[in-house]
């Protein structure tokens, strides 16, 4: 459970309309008293810096536009997924289970008969998932796997976290306040609205809570085929967090609320900090590495010497009814 | 009092990043289209594309830029890849079709442009070209930001950007780069200095298919938009385009194979059982 300290605003975002700090003091704040911790110091620090800095240069709105990233937790820089002992073949959707049937996904009897026409699928043809053949994005929650170095950059308006796998997804969760959209493009990725909690009540934050809307599809929860609702009205609740104990490993609680599911569904997946600053950055461009084409409602490969070539046995070849050359 | 909390300031202020001091690149920016420039959008932004860009190429390269035109014509792509949905690559990436992002922080600078995958680091941490670089489309990039009229605010960022693959061309026409990939790009970004919502990417590419390097400026305005919506392309969705070996094909609305020139042979099937 959540706990927050009873005299503290319950969140506190830059905005664009409040824009000068870097958080807002809430009205009760002000009655009570000095304020704990590495509060107290920051409001004289302002109001020091104000001073300083007007009779130094005149020029005030210098230091009120400084954002101080040491209320934020150290989210900045590559994160890569935490391997899970024990664990072998593709990651799964919940790390601390065996993958497919091992998930114990709460589908519908609908949507369990698609995963197992899924399996199948892939039992016969040896391909991971459609999704990945066909090139087009993960989406959430998959991207969340982080086949691929994660990058973090957290603003006060904005925390983007930018994979490049299959797809180059630019998650942007929005932290300036802002209110859901009456409408939105549909996205892989969704539309994310976030906001900074500070639990402990020691003047910094350190959970960013994110609700996630507006799918596109089709989307699996994993590479084995577990889908999502083709409805696309799933929503996903985060919560993303440093470890306690380790500030190079982090936290994502995902629950994903969606009607192939018979209740919500949380795992939590954890990730590594890279800990060299110049650390590469893989470039994934999926045309160079897949070497699948899907024609006709069928996923054919393309042979190393550029032929196409069946996935399965006795796969009929595409049809060819709108050439007039005879095939070679 | 104030000198303790001007010393807890010089703490504070230490650890802050003073976004004050970067020009404020934040917002969605747009292409901006040149009066009487028609056509899709090319290297340098202030001619049409293809033969009116003027490119000051080798003979050979020049010859390979002729052949391109003539197998676009006939329906073929030449040697653009991006049909194939593989990254325009540099320079051709900053010529963004849909409005982009630029996310400023004092270590890295990230362009985020939505379009088949043309999304750049420049990274401003004061690192030295690494000993080897693993080539990509967009490259390695370098960036200092400079202040230029010296008020304290940095107002350029000079680019400078090695380590490509290919292969890559200037435009959709087709104008190509080399194929050793020895590219260097210098970049110097910055606002208009009469208006804040206007950018300027001054953009020279120095490249063995050219006799000389070629300079072309690109012009971005902002959007008046508080919210931007951020697009998300993904190539390969509705990608009607399909390779198969050298072979480019088109796929029919109904989803069957067609055939991109004109008497073009289906694919070989010398590996199915059934024909």
């Amino acid at each position: 459970m959540k706990r927050r300290h009873p005299h503290r605003a319950k969140r506190l975002a830059a905005t664009p309309e409040t824009g000068i700090l870097p958080f807002k003091i809430a009205p009760a704040e002000k009655n009570i008293g000095r304020p704990k911790g590495r509060i107290a110091l920051r409001h004289r620090d302002w109001i020091a810096t104000i001073v300083l800095t007007a009779a130094a240069s005149c020029a005030p709105t210098i230091a009120t536009r400084a954002f101080d990233d040491t209320i934020y937790p150290a989210l900045n820089g590559q994160w890569t997924r935490a391997s899970v002992p024990g664990a072998t073949g593709q990651p799964s959707f919940d790390p601390a289970k065996p993958p497919g049937r091992g998930q114990q996904a709460p589908l519908t009897p609908e949507y369990q008969a698609k995963f197992e026409a899924n399996l199948a699928d892939r039992g016969a043809s040896g391909l991971a998932d459609v999704i990945s053949t066909t090139c087009v994005a993960p989406g959430m929650p998959m991207m969340m796997q982080a086949y691929a170095p994660m990058q973090i950059t957290v603003l006060p308006e904005t925390t983007y976290i930018l994979i490049d796998h299959v797809h180059e997804s630019h998650r942007r969760i929005f932290t300036d306040g802002r209110t859901w959209p009456k409408a939105a493009q549909p996205t892989f990725t969704g539309y994310s609205v976030g906001r900074w909690i500070d639990e402990d009540g020691d003047g910094r934050y350190d959970v960013l809570e994110a609700e996630t809307r507006h799918f596109k599809g089709p989307r699996l929860f994993d590479s084995s085929g577990i889908p999502l609702h083709e409805d696309d009205e799933t929503v996903v609740k985060e919560r993303i967090y440093l470890d306690k104990a380790d500030k190079n490993l982090l936290h994502d609680e995902i629950t994903v609320i969606d009607h192939a599911l018979t209740r919500s569904w949380t795992v939590t997946k954890n990730y590594r900090r890279t800990l060299d600053p110049q650390a590469d950055w893989p470039e994934y461009i999926c045309n160079e590495k897949n070497p699948f084409v899907r024609l006709g409602g069928e996923t054919y490969k393309v042979s190393p010497d550029g032929y196409l070539m069946p996935l399965r046995d006795n796969q009929p070849p595409p049809d060819s009814r709108y050439f007039t050359q005879p095939k070679k | 009092m104030a000198l303790a909390a001007a010393l807890g300031i010089t703490t504070v202020a230490a650890l802050a990043f003073d976004e004050s001091k970067y020009p404020d690149w934040k917002g969605a920016w747009r292409r901006m289209a040149f009066p009487g420039i028609a056509g899709q959008p090319s290297y340098d932004p202030t001619r049409r594309g293809g033969d009116a860009q003027g490119a000051p190429l080798t003979p050979e390269y020049r010859a390979i830029f002729e052949a391109n035109l003539k197998d676009q014509a006939a329906g073929g792509q030449g040697t653009d890849p991006t049909y194939t949905c593989l990254s325009p690559g540099m320079p051709r990436v900053m010529t963004t079709f849909d409005p982009f992002e630029i996310v400023v922080t004092p270590q890295m600078t990230n362009f985020l442009i939505q379009h088949i995958h043309d999304s750049r680091r420049i990274f401003t941490d004061g690192r030295n070209w690494p000993k080897e670089i693993v080539p990509t489309f967009v490259g390695y990039s370098i960036g200092r930001w400079i202040d230029t009229d010296g008020d304290g605010r940095y107002d350029v960022l000079e680019i400078e950007t090695r380590g490509l693959k290919g292969p890559r061309s200037f435009d959709p026409a087709g104008i190509p780069l080399h194929a050793d990939n020895q590219s260097i790009f210098k970049e110097r970004v910055y606002s208009d200095k009469a208006d804040p919502n206007i950018l300027y990417d001054e953009i020279t590419t120095i490249d063995n298919a050219l006799t000389r390097p070629w300079t072309a400026t690109k012009k971005y305005a902002r959007l008046p938009v508080k919210q931007p919506e951020w697009s998300e392309i993904v190539c390969h969705e509705g990608n009607g385009h399909v390779e198969i070996g050298k072979e480019g094909y088109f796929m029919s609305g109904d989803g069957h194979l067609m055939p991109a020139k004109k008497d073009q042979a289906p694919p070989a099937l010398r590996y199915f059982k059934q024909r």
